[in-house]
């Protein structure tokens, strides 16, 4: 229907358009021929972007701005039910609130554990699917990628699976370190390392699709050229491919940074298998889910929100504008044809 | 080390040396370790609680599978919920129905938002862009309390199309039908159709659409697989009602009501799911994304480089 509609005015455009440029006289009449062409490409693009632009603004631009609004009230209590101003009360409800130190608390402890293994792992794994050209990279990055497509909640059954003390194929691992229930795996001090190995697990294959890609962008002259110089396989992956595929390396550290933010899932999830062992607010996320849905307290809820918002918002600032891979107009730097495919 | 040589790569050359033993040793045990537990998985899938309890099962639990376990299995899970079960089909129902609608409203809006980026001049165009770069690098739970306060707002927590509505927001779609028509759709071929009196809109319909297969079906792809395994917009908005839950949120609450993580919640069900049966529920919702992977498979390895940026 809605491209019925699209059609139907972009038919009456052309003609319109035209009988205006016709009885608009003489004088500058290139100019406003290419005014008009201009303002007809304003007006379709606008028409073309109108349904994207409906939906940014319901599922973006609308939601920011009203839990700005909601942040900026008062948070109703039994006592008095009744909500209103409040300015930046809830921001401090929040920080003052016992759990939200020891959520970044605990997202730093993971990041500092995860982010490096990931990176490391990531650009190892890439460079060996690189120099492994034929069918037994492409395989090998096949099986890599597999755990990420399982995603989200499958990955965690998965890893219920695998933390099983008794039964699990690692199950001498936790035996190893004196752990008999679930409930003894999951430990808060095990927490960043149970993680780390999740996380890893789920993530790394996709990137090393992403790296991979970058690795396939360098020209083969330059490969050619420092081969012709007696580069080894080790030193043509050290001091040729990875300077020069160090913005995907970048863009893969600060995306992983940004998700490390927005972790809900999986702590989420190890809590409700944990019979309590871990606390209930262990991410920032969580502790705004529990605003939102435990306390009911949603001016508090949009602040931490907001203040996530704000911490992801700064790091994709820096990928878009920093990374060099989304240049302006420029098609980012990938190359079409795939080598190792 | 077997690329010393200027002379073009034999795949499979027989030089061997400890550089390239190492490295295949390396590379294989690695995909071992991510292989292993996913067949193990799939092992426990066709297993049964009681051959696990008594050690039967063997490596991996592949001694242990047996299709009457599936059975077994396949009752609990769908014997699930108040009456006479149906939940686990119920959520599988409402998983289609809302990460079809989100790719559905994804692929309406993506594609011609990415051709006016690509291909059009317009007041804005570079901040709107910026923006979509930024909602696409940015994680997207970030944003879920502040649409949970927005649908609740209009009274619409625990229905489906505010889940469907929301996912139809897929920036990195447009990022990538902006790539697709900045590589495939020369400016000059815009141009032509301005000067054969076509208008932009029908540009795009008769021009950009048709040579949009390629973006069609990535954009297609990757919001259904992004909706499909969506947890926590839909445990936000859904959680309150049971028959309306998606499948990720569903097998959630399938692992609450285990045996082996709340004892009293399982011991008032007349279903017993233990490992076996959560590992089944879990294959069985992953079986669509399967489909889906199997469907787009052509268009991916094509897509590949450019899906890349997303990862």
């Amino acid at each position: 229907m809605t491209n019925q509609l699209l059609e139907d005015r972009s038919a009456t455009g052309p003609t319109a358009g035209a009988s205006r440029a016709a009885d608009g006289g003489t004088p500058p009449k290139k100019r406003r021929r290419a005014s008009w062409l201009h303002r007809d490409e304003t007006v379709g693009a606008w028409i073309l972007l109108a349904p994207y632009t409906i939906l940014f603004l319901v599922a973006a631009a609308i939601p920011i701005g009203y839990a700005f609004v909601i942040s900026m009230q008062k948070a109703p209590t039994l006592v008095n039910p009744k909500s209103g101003f409040g300015g930046f009360d809830s921001f401090a409800t929040v920080i003052g609130d016992y759990r939200f130190w020891s959520t970044f608390v605990n997202i730093f402890t993971l990041m500092a554990i995860w982010l490096p293994i990931m990176i490391i792992g990531i650009v190892a794994l890439a460079l060996l699917i690189h120099a492994s050209p034929g069918r037994f990279g492409g395989a090998m990055r096949f099986i890599y990628y597999i755990p990420g497509a399982l995603g989200g909640i499958a990955n965690f059954v998965l890893w219920v699976y695998l933390i099983d003390p008794v039964n699990s194929p690692i199950a001498f691992l936790w035996q190893g370190i004196g752990a008999s229930t679930y409930k003894e795996v999951i430990t808060p001090g095990n927490m960043p390392f149970i993680l780390t190995a999740m996380l890893f697990f789920q993530g790394v294959g996709t990137w090393i699709v992403v790296v991979n890609g970058g690795l396939n962008g360098i020209s083969d002259e330059v490969m050619e050229a420092a081969r012709l110089d007696g580069a080894n396989a080790w030193q043509l992956a050290w001091h040729v491919k990875l300077p020069l595929i160090r913005p995907w390396v970048g863009y893969a550290a600060l995306m992983n940074l940004a998700y490390g933010f927005q972790l809900f899932l999986e702590p989420y999830l190890l809590r409700q298998i944990s019979s309590g062992s871990v606390v209930a607010e262990w991410a920032p996320t969580q502790l705004g889910y529990a605003f939102a849905f435990t306390n009911r307290n949603f001016p508090a809820a949009a602040a931490l929100s907001i203040i996530l918002l704000v911490i992801t918002l700064a790091i994709g600032l820096v990928i878009v504008t920093r990374s060099g891979l989304f240049g302006d107009d420029r098609v980012p730097r990938i190359k079409k044809k795939d080598r190792t495919a | 080390m077997t690329r010393l040589t200027p002379e073009p790569r034999v795949v499979g050359s027989s030089k061997w040396n400890p550089g390239r033993v190492a490295r295949i040793v390396v590379m294989s045990v690695i995909a071992a370790a991510f292989l292993l537990p996913i067949i193990g998985f799939i092992a426990l899938a066709f297993g049964s609680q009681e051959n696990i309890e008594a050690g039967r099962s063997g490596f991996l639990g592949l001694a242990g599978m047996s299709w009457d376990n599936i059975v077994y299995s396949w009752n609990q899970i769908t014997g699930f919920g108040p009456g006479n079960g149906g939940l686990f089909q119920q959520w599988m129902l409402n998983s289609v129905i809302v990460a079809v609608g989100g790719a559905a409203l994804a692929l309406i809006a993506a594609v011609p938002a990415g051709y006016a980026f690509a291909r059009l001049r317009f007041r804005f165009r570079k901040t709107f862009l910026m923006a979509t770069l930024l909602a696409m690098v940015m994680p997207n739970t970030v944003l879920v309390i502040p649409i949970f306060l927005e649908v609740s707002a209009v009274n619409a927590v625990g229905q489906l199309w505010p889940v469907a509505v929301i996912m139809g927001f897929f920036p990195f779609g447009v990022y990538l039908s902006y790539i697709h028509f900045m590589t495939t759709m020369p400016h000059e071929l815009v141009e032509a159709a301005r000067i054969d009196g076509l208008s932009e809109i029908r540009t795009f319909f008769l021009i950009g659409l048709p040579i949009s297969k390629q973006a069609i079906a990535l954009v297609a792809f990757f919001s259904f697989v992004a909706n499909w395994t969506n947890f926590f917009l839909p445990l936000a908005l859904l959680t309150s009602s049971q028959q309306n839950k998606t499948i990720s949120i569903g097998i959630q609450e399938l692992i609450g009501a285990s045996p082996l993580f709340n004892a009293t919640v399982a011991a008032g069900l007349d279903v017993k799911l233990y490992l076996p049966q959560l590992a089944l529920a879990t294959v069985i919702s992953m079986i669509p994304l399967l489909v889906m992977f199997i469907g787009a498979q052509r268009f991916l390895v094509r897509g590949q480089t450019i899906g890349a940026v997303k990862g």
